[in-house]
């Protein structure tokens, strides 16, 4: 069994002439809690539409659980599970519907779909509702009904873009808390998200992208140290992703200009 | 402290809200980056103004003549003509959608009155009041030219009569915006009104039975008196009252209209000041919960398959959940499940028009042999539409299908075979129809027409999976603005149904030529079963073509 989770090499993808994601070279090892950030249009969706096989790379290797994806992508996707942009739900099934069909779909037996179809609706308190067509939850529970159609069936690796956008704080606690089992199960768990304290509590490590290139990766620790701070304070991960990234087009520490907006202040 | 502007007046605020309108349809062209598209929009361009300039003709005639010729009763027609074209036109053009922009305005700093105004600025700056005004104003003008003193009257009359035509034409959209801001009666709403305007095709054979049966049709145009009190009869009454120096007619029917305003404006203002003062149109938050009841027992099909107890355990793994998933679909789908109704009752309309002992448009019936065959490649016809999009309503869910080990035969697989039971079940409701109506055809024929079938239908099916995936586009239930497929994928729907009828043709004429009524079925017999392994062969290449195409179908179908 290998310990690298997932392993990208030049890893690139154009749109004409925009390189959105360029030459990316990435390593998450299995059971690692990763956050990956970047700002606005800097590849992060693009990034993990590639990683679970969404969206095709222009050039560049995928590998996940060593697995690789451009040759095996059937076995790949069954190792993995994933809550993509905009969650891939079916509007007009239930949630027990839909669950019952991801199950299914990755190969479950309907006995144990059933199963786990309910176990997951209750955890979601979801399951007062079963006759709710998706299309009618609100926006907090489709989030929540997409984590449970990732994780029915058991996947190794987890990708989650921009999970707790949406969910309220009582079932964010919740699944937090899985989220933590299971990569204690040894679950690799790779975890989009703009709310910088969500990823700074869960996450052990961390990449940033930047205009399509990784311009950091590393534990939270290793982060930290690259960064000057207040003697004493503890350098949050704001101020790193600030720090590498910039406040302004990317310049790192850019300050913006005290006149910008003074109609406003 | 930021410095606040001051504020602005309704004239700059109206002037600011009919640059908004334009601006959007300026941007709606822009996106219009496709060379079919463009040409369609230019045709129907050309066919708007055909239909605002044509009628202006018409108007001006129709004023000029009823007032010179003294058809004074007749000048009711144009006036209701007017109206029904200017409440019924934007019902159809709000496309049933969720809402209409107009209440997004509402979050600008307005008075109520501000809106109220703007709300009726906003109505004359559309499509079907701009051709009526015009259609108004010439018919002013041809009955000026006839009798110059009716002028004045006229642009009294032309003011209330576009004044209250907008009213109304508001009040409507505000209730139907209420009305349609629900899912689940905008589906309904949908489906009532498709149905609706297809019975209308039975008026023509009602009324021709009714012509013969009654000879005078006097009793029909009985009805004309009771619309005298409305706004079109009464602006007709104010008109001929001038001509006819009646001032007593003059004063009823501007009483009448001034009365009619006043009532739609209150009505009006109530529901606009119920939008100003925030009314929640959205959908409830949390659905009440099922309780068990008659209700529940007519959901139960869908639930009993989708637990699996009758679960077609035949098919192979990943397609029995695609079909349960299908079929939950096609219930769940209000407008398409109301459309199931269509065929047969198309099939009634047909057969009174061409079939049986006394059709009406055919002077003789057509024979059976001949009318089933038909009718049912028109039922194939009709229902191999969705199949040639068969993504489109899985929205966002498609990604499930690209991030899911499966491959995409299987998606295929449970799809139609899905689609060929519904078509199956249809068709045979169809040949039912038929028979009760025109009576059945040979067994020969019948059996040609069964193998036919499903040598155009398994013929079709690769042709249309292929276009699926190439040419994807979203539609949304319970929707009709946008609702149709890609312009090339309906271009090879209509390319794959000529090749295919016209092959279906010829074995057909076999049966004349060689004078043996079975060489048809024979023959379609042997197509079907080559379709048949055609369509099996296709799936792993079109599985292949799907991994090449998901980027095109998830930017498609996930807008």
């Amino acid at each position: 069994m290998t310990d690298v989770a997932i392993r990208t090499e030049k890893l690139t993808r154009r749109f004409g002439n925009l390189v959105a994601v360029d030459a990316m070279d990435l390593q998450v090892t299995a059971g690692q809690f990763f956050g990956f950030l970047g700002p606005n249009g800097a590849g992060k969706s693009t990034t993990i539409k590639m990683l679970t096989g969404l969206l095709a790379p222009s050039s560049g290797r995928v590998e996940v659980l060593g697995i690789d994806f451009a040759t095996h992508p059937v076995e790949v996707k069954r190792q993995i599970g994933v809550v993509p942009e905009g969650m891939g739900l079916f509007d007009r099934l239930t949630g027990t519907d839909y669950l019952r069909f991801v199950g299914r779909m990755y190969g479950l037996d309907q006995q144990t779909t059933d199963r786990r179809a309910d176990e997951l609706l209750e955890f979601m308190q979801l399951a007062d509702r079963p006759k709710t067509m998706i299309v009618d939850y609100s926006h907090g529970m489709q989030k929540k009904l997409a984590l449970a159609a990732a994780v029915i069936h058991g996947p190794r690796v987890l990708f989650l873009d921009e999970p707790f956008e949406g969910v309220d704080a009582l079932a964010a606690g919740a699944l937090k808390s899985l989220l933590g089992r299971m990569t204690e199960r040894g679950v690799t768990i790779f975890l989009t998200s703009h709310v910088m304290e969500i990823v700074e509590r869960l996450c052990s490590h961390v990449a940033i992208i930047n205009k399509g290139r990784l311009v950091a990766q590393g534990s939270l620790e290793e982060l930290r140290a690259g960064v000057p701070g207040d003697e004493g304070a503890k350098v949050t991960l704001e101020q790193i992703f600030l720090s590498i990234v910039g406040q302004h087009g990317g310049q790192p520490g850019m300050e913006p200009p005290v006149d910008e907006l003074s109609w406003l202040t | 402290m930021a410095d606040l502007a001051g504020p602005i007046s309704l004239a700059e605020q109206i002037r600011l809200v009919a640059g908004l309108r334009w601006r959007m349809l300026v941007n709606g062209l822009r996106k219009k980056n496709n060379v079919l598209d463009l040409i369609g929009m230019g045709f129907v361009s050309l066919l708007a103004l055909i239909l605002i300039i044509g009628p202006c003709f018409a108007f001006y005639f129709a004023g000029y003549s009823l007032v010179s010729a003294g058809r004074l009763p007749w000048l009711a027609a144009p006036f209701w003509a007017i109206f029904i074209f200017w409440q019924v036109i934007p019902i159809f053009a709000a496309g049933f959608g969720s809402s209409f922009e107009f209440r997004t305005l509402l979050r600008f700093p307005f008075s109520a009155s501000a809106f109220y105004l703007i709300g009726l600025a906003y109505g004359l700056a559309n499509f079907p009041a701009l051709a009526c005004i015009c259609w108004l104003l010439l018919m002013t003008a041809g009955a000026t030219v006839a009798k110059p003193s009716v002028l004045p009257i006229m642009l009294v009359v032309a003011i209330l009569i576009i004044l209250l035509n907008v009213t109304v034409e508001r009040l409507i959209g505000s209730w139907l915006e209420k009305l349609l801001a629900r899912r689940r009666s905008r589906e309904i709403f949908l489906g009532i009104f498709i149905l609706l305007m297809f019975s209308m095709q039975f008026i023509t054979p009602i009324q021709r039975q009714y012509v013969k049966t009654n000879p005078n049709p006097a009793p029909f145009f009985g009805i004309v008196k009771y619309l005298a009190p409305f706004p079109p009869s009464l602006s007709a009454r104010v008109v001929s009252g001038a001509v006819r120096h009646d001032f007593v007619d003059i004063a009823i029917g501007l009483s009448g209209l001034v009365g009619f305003v006043f009532i739609f404006s209150a009505l009006l203002w109530q529901r606009y000041a119920a939008q100003y003062r925030g009314e929640e149109l959205s959908e409830s938050p949390a659905p009440s919960r099922a309780v068990p009841s008659r209700a529940a027992r007519w959901r139960s099909i869908p639930q009993i398959i989708s637990t699996g107890r009758t679960a077609p355990g035949f098919l192979p793994a990943m397609v029995g959940p695609m079909v349960r998933k299908e079929f939950s679909y096609l219930v769940r789908n209000g407008f398409a499940f109301f459309l199931l109704v269509l065929p047969p009752a198309q099939m009634l309309l047909f057969s009174s028009q061409f079939g049986g002992k006394h059709p009406i448009i055919a002077g003789r019936g057509l024979n059976a042999d001949l009318f089933f065959p038909a009718m049912m490649a028109y039922t194939i016809l009709v229902m191999m539409g969705p199949a040639y999009n068969t993504f489109a309503y899985e929205g966002r869910g498609i990604q499930t299908y690209f991030s899911a080990p499966l491959r995409f035969s299987d998606i295929f697989a449970g799809k139609n075979l899905v689609s060929a039971a519904t078509i199956g079940f249809e068709v045979a409701l169809c040949g039912v129809v038929l028979a009760w109506a025109i009576g059945p055809p040979s067994v020969p024929a019948l059996f040609a027409t069964i193998f036919a079938l499903i040598f155009t239908v398994s013929g079709q099916l690769p042709i249309a999976n292929w276009a699926s995936l190439t040419f994807p586009r979203k539609l949304e239930f319970g929707t009709m603005r946008g609702q149709r497929n890609s312009g090339v994928s309906v271009w090879i729907m209509f390319g794959a149904q000529i090749v295919l009828g016209g092959i279906s043709a010829l074995v057909l004429s076999t049966a004349r030529w060689s004078g043996n009524p079975w060489l048809p079925a024979e023959g379609f017999a042997f197509l079907a079963a080559a379709a048949l392994s055609g369509y099996f062969a296709s799936l792993q290449p079109l599985s292949e073509l799907a991994e090449k195409k998901k980027e095109v179908l998830i930017e498609a179908l996930c807008r």
